[in-house]
């Protein structure tokens, strides 16, 4: 029983999200972070990821909220229509649970 | 191979067992031989003991994420009610089953009733199990 606690108590300790995030990367070519885009037009955002140990695949969020799952891992999303403002755009890697693993990449736009 | 993975596939085997005895238990209960009290009612017992399974393993493939991760999985929409479905089945399932092992006195259609029942609700649970996988 004993053994088993400490594989437990090793397993969380070793399971910092730091750790398993230092090896991926998330990048957002389009838009660009501080990007004023136009309310009439379609944005695309275009993103690559390399999500690392434990990663699978990401969610793309839009002001907190999750829009998107993304499956490909390097590619084009269209984006729903924002309102006028300042927003933000995030994609976490999560693991095959659906749980952010501590990687992701946010940018902020202004809509206009 | 990491530890949360291999956290992950072990609560992964205790759901898919419990999703075997739920569905599984009362189909042979039912089909496909005559509907039989006396047979029935030890694998009501495999039932009772699946849906407990199945939501103790649920709840550990949250408690799992939250542990290593510091958050809940990130689920939104359908897979928000698919998860509801799969709790309300889970509860039903499990009140109905205590409820057949505790009145041995039903008659046999209603004890037909409530395997029937047991089997709708193990189904539902089971398809929205896969809503709530994909599409979260």
């Amino acid at each position: 029983m004993l053994k088993l606690a400490t594989l437990l108590a090793a397993a969380t300790i070793s399971a910092a999200p730091p750790a398993l995030a230092a090896t991926g990367s998330i990048t957002i070519t389009s838009p660009v972070d501080g990007a004023k885009l136009d309310a009439m037009a379609q944005t695309k955002l275009v993103y690559a990821v390399v999500p690392g140990p434990g990663g699978d695949h990401t969610h793309l969020y839009i002001d907190g909220k999750e829009v998107a799952i993304l499956r490909e891992l390097e590619g084009t999303r269209t984006l729903e229509t924002m309102t006028p403002g300042a927003h933000g755009i995030c994609i976490k890697v999560v693991n095959k649970a659906h749980t952010p693993i501590g990687l992701q990449k946010c940018i902020k736009v202004t809509v206009e | 191979m990491d530890w949360q993975s291999l956290g992950y596939a072990a609560i992964q085997v205790a759901h898919n067992f419990g999703a075997v005895s739920v569905v599984g238990g009362p189909l042979f209960a039912l089909w496909p031989t005559p509907f039989d009290r006396k047979r029935a009612r030890p694998i009501a017992w495999l039932v009772f003991a699946g849906w407990i399974v199945q939501i103790v393993s649920g709840a550990a493939f949250g408690a799992a994420s939250y542990v290593w991760f510091g958050h809940f999985p990130d689920i939104h929409g359908i897979a928000v009610a698919a998860l509801l479905v799969k709790i309300a089945c889970a509860v039903a399932g499990l009140v109905l089953t205590a409820y057949h092992l505790a009145n041995r006195r039903e008659g046999a259609g209603d004890a037909r009733r409530i395997w029937r029942s047991l089997l709708a609700l193990g189904a539902t649970a089971l398809i929205a199990a896969a809503f709530l996988r994909w599409l979260s």
